[in-house]
């Protein structure tokens, strides 16, 4: 041990011998051969290149697992201190790219092939085929289009939920049982709400709320009639069941506010809306878009309310992307251009995401 | 038989005295020990009526069979099993069995059923047990990735196309063939279902059809529909269309009557189109009408089935012949939300929707159901001519041919094993066994020959006029010369649920008309043919149908 150097972040500083190096070397890149020689006699097994007869990918994944071992012993081997340093982060690593990454491109080399579970010829190469069927493909951009009304639907959705929290965040009576209350529709399951809203009490002719309709003088409701009604009925059960998770995210954000600084805008002179559109809401910028960005993330996931009440109906005006995949993928056994589908959605919603992330930045930056 | 009819059955036929005569047969039955017990000396193939005897476990009214009785009715029945099994013939066998594990049974009878078989020959059975929904895409992504992990099969027959024509099935042997006595089945179930290439793989246990069912207050004479219930289609259009504007006799709100269901339900919507359309393409000389034979060529978008189309476009243009929110209609809702709740006069649907009529909380329609077969058409459309016939037709929509017992190519290679499967597969396709599960909740409608023997229901305990008002709908399906028979081709359903969505715009009138949705439909069923191998396609739609 040498006492010089950062002594603040190193607690010692190992002496690696020469051959010691070397062992390490030969631990990761022996192991790191094994797994290549591995995945690439299945690899030419499975392509009936040699017959090694096996069953499955287990051996590769076996082969995985012991050179992420010897990666991180190798590690310790060749860096010592700073090594086991690395073998903190370095198992979740690869965990990550064993359940993330693998997968990804697992799906990325499905999604450039015609694969209907279906086809006697199994799986076939067939370049940007998929592709092309996605760009002529109506109910792909039907679907494409319903999510831009969806998303656009969470600014009211936001509006809403703000309102609710400035309640629940005020002075009222019975505040924890309206806290508890408001926030029961997001503990039940999508697929409760449909059921229970979407085919029982919107039911047109016995539902409640159908005859709630009639008596208010709608002759002959229909919630899932025509295109409009449908999209809104099923922006409306959404919105239902995730206001509450951006309501409880705002309220958080309220409580955080010092209370002396809306007491000093009133001492100041300043009315309620003032005091609220000059101080709350732009103190609640940071958490507003950190309740948005994660509503689009759960809206961009929409699809077992629509599956289950409407089926994407009437002619496509309430399908999503997710439930036409899933019928794509499930119905149609259509494995290759399903799995495109999803990939061209993941990478437009990165995409889109970051952009909305990069804005809001800018956004809730401070003014100076 | 359908849990839900044989509750049906029961309160509608049990009387008191039947009701003390069962339990007093029972109880004698009891006291005498063995055959109730399972605990008999004598083997049990050896009664004297064992038909009789299993049709009193537990007995019509004694409360629904429980795994004991299943227990006892596979052990009655193993008789044929003894005649070419020696007892522990297959030590040491152990077979995979998936099956479906719902409401309706299935798997957990079959377990009881095999336990006695297991015990007498020594193998032993794991299961798979899978949800309906789930049991589609288990079997694709099995086949697809080479990991068919099961030795016997519960399974559709249109699925055989998908497992049958991959070459995943085992040949039935033809003791076997004996053994259930095939020659029993009714007609449409009889080769080549159940067969492909002239080979047969499937024990079936099942029969399916759709048959009509109406309300008997809305037709006779002075009732709303009409004095006569509707025979053909024209007939059930013009009915919906005078419905309009009167009120429902029972209900007293707005009178309603054919439900189409307007909206997919993964790809089981379309057998309802095919039901208006089967009347006007099936014809009695051509087995084919969804595909041409020789070029796989749709014949969805023919002038029979732009009509079907138009017909159901027709009442959505009548403003009050469908109920509001139709379109937002899938099959379960027009059975079971609407029909069965007194809204609109009639449905087409598989055999319970009748029992529920009287067995379900929800239902108050129980007194006024009615059934027939699959209304018919005054005129047809002959696809090979390509011309309208004056000459009427009804061809009754056999939608989904019912479950059999497959064995998989797992077991080719092993004679001992092999001899297993096929020997659980045939004990419960047995002729006496099916009898029982034909009779008793099971799952299954009744679907041989000797399932229409009346005395033997009667005897049971069943109400004759319920059996063959019943029976009845079913034997006319069955039985009809021009039954429309479902193509067990690959990929069935793909077709079927491309064609929900597109027929889903053209109802909500995103397409100019009932023949441009016919062509997109036709376009996309080209596309999937062209993606599973028109050649391939065309084999097998040929031998699915005995060409």
């Amino acid at each position: 041990m040498t006492p010089e150097g950062d002594l603040l972040h190193v607690v010692t500083r190992d002496a690696i011998s020469a051959p010691r190096r070397a062992m390490g070397r030969l631990l990761i890149w022996g192991s790191f051969g094994l797994l290549v020689l591995v995945a690439a006699l299945q690899a030419l097994d499975v392509a009936g290149q040699i017959g090694l007869g096996l069953p499955n990918w287990r051996p590769t994944l076996y082969a995985y697992g012991f050179w992420a071992t010897c990666l991180c012993i190798g590690q310790v081997v060749l860096k010592g201190e700073q090594g086991k340093r690395l073998v903190f982060v370095l198992p979740a690593a690869l965990f990550t790219v064993a359940m993330v990454v693998f997968p990804l491109v697992f799906g990325l080399t499905i999604a450039f092939t015609d694969w209907n579970l279906a086809s006697l010829t199994g799986r076939r190469f067939n370049g940007i085929d998929n592709m092309a069927q996605m760009w002529a493909d109506p109910f792909y951009w039907n679907a494409m289009g319903n999510m831009v009304l969806y998303v656009a639907a969470i600014l009211v959705e936001y509006a809403i939920a703000f309102g609710l929290a400035l309640l629940l965040a005020a002075e009222i009576r019975a505040r924890r049982f309206f806290r508890v209350a408001f926030l029961l529709p997001l503990m039940l399951s999508p697929v409760a709400v449909s059921w229970m809203i979407g085919k029982s009490m919107l039911e047109a002719r016995f539902g409640p709320l159908a005859r709630l309709a009639r008596w208010m003088g709608w002759d002959s409701p229909s919630f899932f009639g025509s295109p409009e009604i449908a999209r809104i009925t099923i922006m409306v059960m959404d919105a239902w069941t995730f206001i509450p998770l951006m309501m409880i995210m705002l309220l958080a954000g309220l409580q955080a506010i010092p209370r002396e600084l809306t007491e000093a805008a009133r001492v100041d002179g300043a009315g309620p809306w003032k005091t609220f559109w000059e101080v709350t809401f732009p103190l609640m910028l940071p958490v507003s878009v950190t309740a948005i960005l994660i509503r689009i993330i759960f809206k961009l996931k929409l699809a077992d309310i629509v599956i289950n009440v409407t089926a994407g109906g009437p002619g496509g005006a309430t399908d999503t992307v997710t439930s036409f995949i899933f019928r794509e993928y499930r119905d149609r056994s259509n494995v290759g251009y399903g799995t495109l589908l999803a990939i061209v959605y993941l990478v437009l919603i990165v995409i889109a995401m970051t952009v909305l992330m990069k804005l809001a930045d800018r956004l809730t930056r401070p003014r100076t | 038989m359908k849990p839900e009819l044989y509750h049906y059955a029961v309160r509608r036929g049990l009387t008191r005295r039947r009701l003390l005569q069962g339990a007093a047969s029972a109880g004698a039955a009891a006291a005498l020990g063995g055959v109730f017990t399972g605990a008999a000396g004598r083997p049990a193939w050896a009664q004297g009526n064992l038909r009789a005897e299993i049709l009193k476990i537990p007995g019509v009214g004694m409360g629904s069979p429980t795994d004991a009785d299943w227990q006892k009715v596979g052990e009655l029945c193993l008789g044929p099993t003894r005649e070419r099994v020696a007892q522990g013939e297959f030590a040491g066998v152990e077979l995979t069995f998936m099956g479906l594990n719902n409401q309706n049974l299935h798997n957990f009878l079959f377990r009881g059923f095999l336990k006695p078989w297991e015990a007498y020959t020594g193998a032993r059975i794991n299961w798979i047990d899978l949800a309906q929904a789930d049991y589609n895409a288990r079997l694709q992504q099995s086949i697809a990735t080479g990991t068919v992990d099961f030795d016997v099969l519960e399974m559709g027959a249109p699925f055989e196309g998908d497992t049958a024509g991959r070459g995943l099935l085992d040949e039935m042997p033809d003791w076997v063939k004996q053994q259930i006595e095939a020659d029993d089945l009714v007609g449409y179930l009889q080769p080549p279902v159940g067969t492909w290439a002239g080979k047969s793989y499937r024990v079936t246990i099942d029969g399916d059809c759709h048959t009509f069912a109406y309300r008997t207050d809305y037709f006779g004479d002075g009732a709303i529909g009409g004095p006569s219930v509707p025979k053909t289609w024209q007939e059930v259009n013009a009915v919906s269309k005078a419905l309009v504007g009167k009120t429902d006799p029972l209900t007293g709100l707005p009178a309603h009557g054919y439900l189409d269901p307007l909206k997919g339900w993964g790809g089981f919507g379309f057998y309802f189109l095919e039901n208006r359309a089967a009347a006007y393409v099936k014809h009695p000389d051509d087995p084919a009408w969804l595909f041409d034979p020789d070029t796989m060529k749709p014949r969805v978008n023919n002038p029979g089935w732009v009509q079907a189309i138009q017909d159901v476009m027709d009442l959505i243009a009548t403003t009050g012949a469908y109920p509001a929110d139709q379109i937002n209609a899938d099959p379960g809702t027009t059975a079971f939300s609407q029909f069965l709740a007194g809204t609109g006069s009639m449905l087409m649907w598989w055999g319970d929707v009748g029992s529920m009529a009287r067995t379900s909380d929800t239902s108050v329609v129980g007194d006024v159901v009615g059934f027939g077969i699959n209304p018919g058409s005054d005129r047809r459309y002959n696809s090979r001519s390509g011309q309208w016939e004056d000459v009427a037709n009804e061809a009754p929509n056999m939608a989904y041919i019912g479950w059999g017992v497959y064995v998989t190519a797992r077991v080719s290679g092993d004679e001992k094993k092999r001899k297993a499967a096929w020997s659980a597969a045939a004990h419960l396709g047995g002729k006496d066994i099916s009898l029982w599960m034909a009779a008793y909740p099971s799952g299954f409608q009744p679907y041989r020959n000797s399932h229409f023997i009346y005395e033997e229901w009667e005897a049971a305990g069943y109400d004759r006029a319920f059996v063959e008002d019943y029976l009845g709908s079913n034997a006319d399906s069955y039985n009809h010369p021009n039954a429309a028979i479902e193509p067990r081709i690959p990929g069935i359903f793909q077709y079927y649920s491309i064609a929900e969505d597109e027929l889903a715009k053209g109802f909500a009138g995103q397409y100019k008309s009932a023949q441009e949705t016919a062509d997109a439909i036709a376009a996309a069923w080209e596309r999937i043919t062209d993606q599973i191998g028109r050649e391939s396609q065309i084999a097998l739609y040929k031998a699915s149908l005995g060409m």
